[in-house]
């Protein structure tokens, strides 16, 4: 994720740590997140439930839900600092420079309200526009996410829609004011494989012709596959690995990544045993003082029980991959062992 | 093992004799549900969600239901297992018509057939210990008297899972997704069963845990002789855990056969449609959209949405969303049909000969890193995840 000097990145998250106040303390849900976005690149964040993507999200839109707060670090958005923003600056942002469409639209969508009129909304929320041209503008976006029929489900309440109609006009809503940040969570999760599909394809479209950044928060490495420029793995609270996705999918440098695209059951390639990860994720009240992974790791040793590890590029740990022309410098992993090496750990390990 | 090699080990533990009848089998099976408006206005509308299904599900194997949503494959399930009635048609296990069976008959009947939901959540009692879960279905079944018996047997099924004896004091919200799920599964294996409905059974896991769970399903198929009737949305899962599937659009099944047929060789547009919407599994640089706007180079997408089950489409039920679609379609409804070559393999499409020929062999390319030596090198640190096989302990 280093970006040629001189170009600013959309946005930059630099040690964000989020926690949520309970009788124990404060543990933190977030705990030192590092990444960055440029526009009209997309972002895959991916982990298991738990890991702290939503909790992510929700930090750099200022949404995160009470008794939790971001204790520290920096978000920058166009490089305005967010964090210690007022709610009304905030509010100006949202929905505006910056939108967030949800893995469930029916519970984001008002029920109350037909879908232009919410739209509609959204648009003068932040806009000086009159009633007509709202109504067309909204109708625009409406055509804009190809909503079939799109002048008249301007009248339709999001009951009377297909999961994936709803889908759409959730992208409508969130897209009407041209934000150039799109936040979105578990988009496709909640629909068919047909509709997701449809879904993928159109915030590829939208993107190619907004120039907008998407930030993807997923926990399947198949809509990672599809979408994502670059990938961010999230495990605990942190991001464990950070690369552009193709280095990902081919030399994962984390052994939890390793083990999550193993489980993957494939469409094509030999059945097999699926590799899986035993053990549990450790509770966020139960903190560990080397790495997160180390206890469900299969190359983990006493070394990685003592030493929390930094998230640091793969060549920063290997003179060999420094010295690489064929590697690159925006590999980054959070693992003592990387690179890894089979040879090397799987003589460790026997 | 291949599926041909697992159904043959199945077939011999059902003794010579029985080796060709099929466990379970499902003739002409309706389901249709009434849909009022208004409290008080009669009944109207009804939805088709299973709208003539025939299908066998032979022992140990795996029988593989996918479909989208509204299809009518968990409708489907509770069909087989005569836990809704039917409108029409019939169910037969072992030979016997489970619609003519009686409550008792039936109950005693229900030990061969049991089911797994999707979300263990909800399916376990909250309020009951893990114990009193297990000792259940073996009280009702008398399959254990005495209290100490109940007890071992219990500490057996939860070793069995790959949970320990004891976790038997606890109650489910003390336990993980995965756990719970592990727990549906031995009340599932309490009663011994011949066939166990699996709808989405791992589809709320995340992806890590799913890989155990299937793991462990795979393995209790082998050690028991099991069959599953196993009903998902997620194809790649399907394809790993099944030996036949059934591929369901509004209410039927449009497309049947071998596993290796139906993802190598499909021959139904709809089973296409959906392979072709499954996310690819690694990056493919060569995706990019066609100047169409609704469909990547090599794919087709399909527009619009799945139509309303209770006004099923004229004709073919696929055709207002179909590539394909010719005059005929829109009037003549085609039969689940196979050819001499195809055999097994039946697809319902007036055109799939010619839709087959249209495309090459093998209909999904394989997708892993184009560098072999990456993908070795991957495949070797992933095999220090793969789990042992023998960790369960054979019980008595």
């Amino acid at each position: 994720m280093t970006r040629p000097a001189g170009r600013p990145a959309l946005l930059e998250v630099a040690g964000l740590r989020t926690v949520f106040a309970s009788d124990g303390g404060e543990p933190a849900a977030v705990d030192g997140v590092d990444f960055s976005v440029e526009a009209g690149r997309t972002l895959a964040i991916v982990g298991e439930s738990g890991c702290g993507k939503s909790v992510t999200s929700l930090s750099i839109m200022g949404l995160v839900p009470a008794p939790g707060r971001i204790a520290g670090g920096s978000i920058r958005f166009e490089g305005e600092e967010l964090l210690g923003n007022s709610e009304a600056r905030m509010r100006a942002l949202r929905g505006n420079r910056m939108a967030m469409i949800f893995q469930e639209p029916m519970t984001s969508l008002n029920p109350a309200f037909t879908v232009g009129e919410q739209i509609v909304e959204a648009l003068r929320c932040h806009r000086a526009i009159g009633q007509a041209d709202a109504r067309s503008a909204a109708v625009d976006a409406l055509r804009q996410v190809r909503m079939p029929d799109a002048a008249s489900r301007f009248d339709e309440y999001p009951h009377r829609l297909s999961g994936g109609m709803r889908q759409r006009a959730m992208i409508a809503m969130a897209l009407v004011c041209r934000p150039k940040l799109l936040i979105a969570d578990e988009p496709t999760t909640a629909l068919d494989v047909t509709i997701q599909a449809q879904i993928l394809e159109l915030m590829r479209e939208l993107q190619r012709d907004t120039g907008m950044a998407i930030i993807l928060i997923t926990h399947d490495l198949g809509v990672v596959a599809e979408l994502a420029d670059e990938v961010a793995v999230m495990y605990a609270g942190r991001v464990v690995e950070r690369a552009p996705v193709a280095r990902l999918f081919a030399e994962p440098q984390h052994p939890y990544t390793v083990g999550l695209l193993g489980a993957m059951p494939r469409l094509h390639g030999q059945a097999r045993r699926l590799p899986t990860i035993e053990g549990q994720v450790p509770g966020v009240d139960h903190p560990v003082a080397g790495c997160r992974f180390a206890d469900r790791c299969p190359f983990g040793d006493a070394g990685c029980r003592r030493q929390d590890p930094a998230l640091v590029p793969v060549a920063a740990r290997s003179p060999a991959w420094a010295s690489d022309p064929g590697r690159i410098t925006s590999h980054w992993s959070a693992c003592l062992k990387a690179p890894l090496d089979p040879d090397r750990l799987l003589a460790n390990a026997a | 093992m291949t599926a041909s090699r697992e159904i043959a080990a199945a077939r011999s533990r059902e003794g010579a004799g029985a080796a060709d009848l099929p466990l379970l089998r499902a003739e002409g099976l309706v389901r249709h549900f009434a849909i009022r408006r208004h409290l008080f206005s009669r009944a109207g509308a009804v939805v088709r969600a299973v709208d003539g299904v025939d299908l066998a599900v032979m022992p140990g194997e795996t029988l593989g239901i996918v479909g989208e949503s509204g299809c009518g494959k968990s409708t489907l399930g509770r069909l087989l297992l005569r836990l809704i009635e039917p409108t029409a048609g019939k169910v037969f296990f072992q030979g016997e018509d489970l619609g003519l069976l009686d409550a008792p008959a039936l109950r005693a009947r229900r030990r061969s057939l049991q089911i797994i939901f999707q979300d263990p959540y909800s399916s376990l009692n909250p309020t009951m210990t893990v114990a009193s879960i297990l000792a259940e279905p073996l009280r009702l079944h008398g399959l254990a008297q005495s209290g100490a018996a109940v007890r071992a047997r219990v500490a057996d099924l939860l070793r069995t899972v790959g949970l320990s004896p004891d976790h038997a004091r606890r109650y489910p919200h003390e336990f993980s997704g995965g756990q719970r799920q592990r727990i549906g599964i031995a009340r599932a294996l309490a009663v011994e069963p011949r066939l166990i409905v699996c709808d989405e059974a791992v589809s709320a896991l995340d992806v890590s845990v799913q890989a155990q769970v299937i793991n462990l399903m795979m393995d209790l198929q082998r050690r028991f002789g099991l069959a599953y009737v196993f009903i998902a949305h997620d194809l790649a899962v399907v394809r790993h855990i099944a030996t036949r599937v059934a591929v369901m659009y509004l209410g039927r099944i449009v497309e049947i056969g071998d596993k290796e047929e139906i993802f190598g060789h499909p021959r139904h547009p709809y089973t296409r449609a959906l392979l072709d919407a499954v996310p690819r599994s690694s990056p493919q640089p060569s995706i990019s959209a066609s100047s169409g706007g609704t469909s990547v180079v090599g794919r087709v997408l399909l527009e619009g949405d799945v139509p309303n089950p209770s006004a099923p489409p004229s004709g073919c039920r696929f055709h207002t969303r179909c590539p394909y679609v010719q005059d005929r379609c829109r009037t003549e409804e085609p039969a689940l049909a196979s050819t001499a070559a195809t055999g097994d393999h039946r697809a319902a499409c007036h055109f799939a000969e010619e839709i087959a020929r249209t495309r090459g062999t093998l209909h999904i390319a394989p997708q892993d890193p184009d560098d072999p030596a990456l993908a070795s090198r991957l495949r070797r640190l992933q095999r220090a995840f793969v789990q042992d096989a023998s960790f369960n302990e054979v019980p008595p």
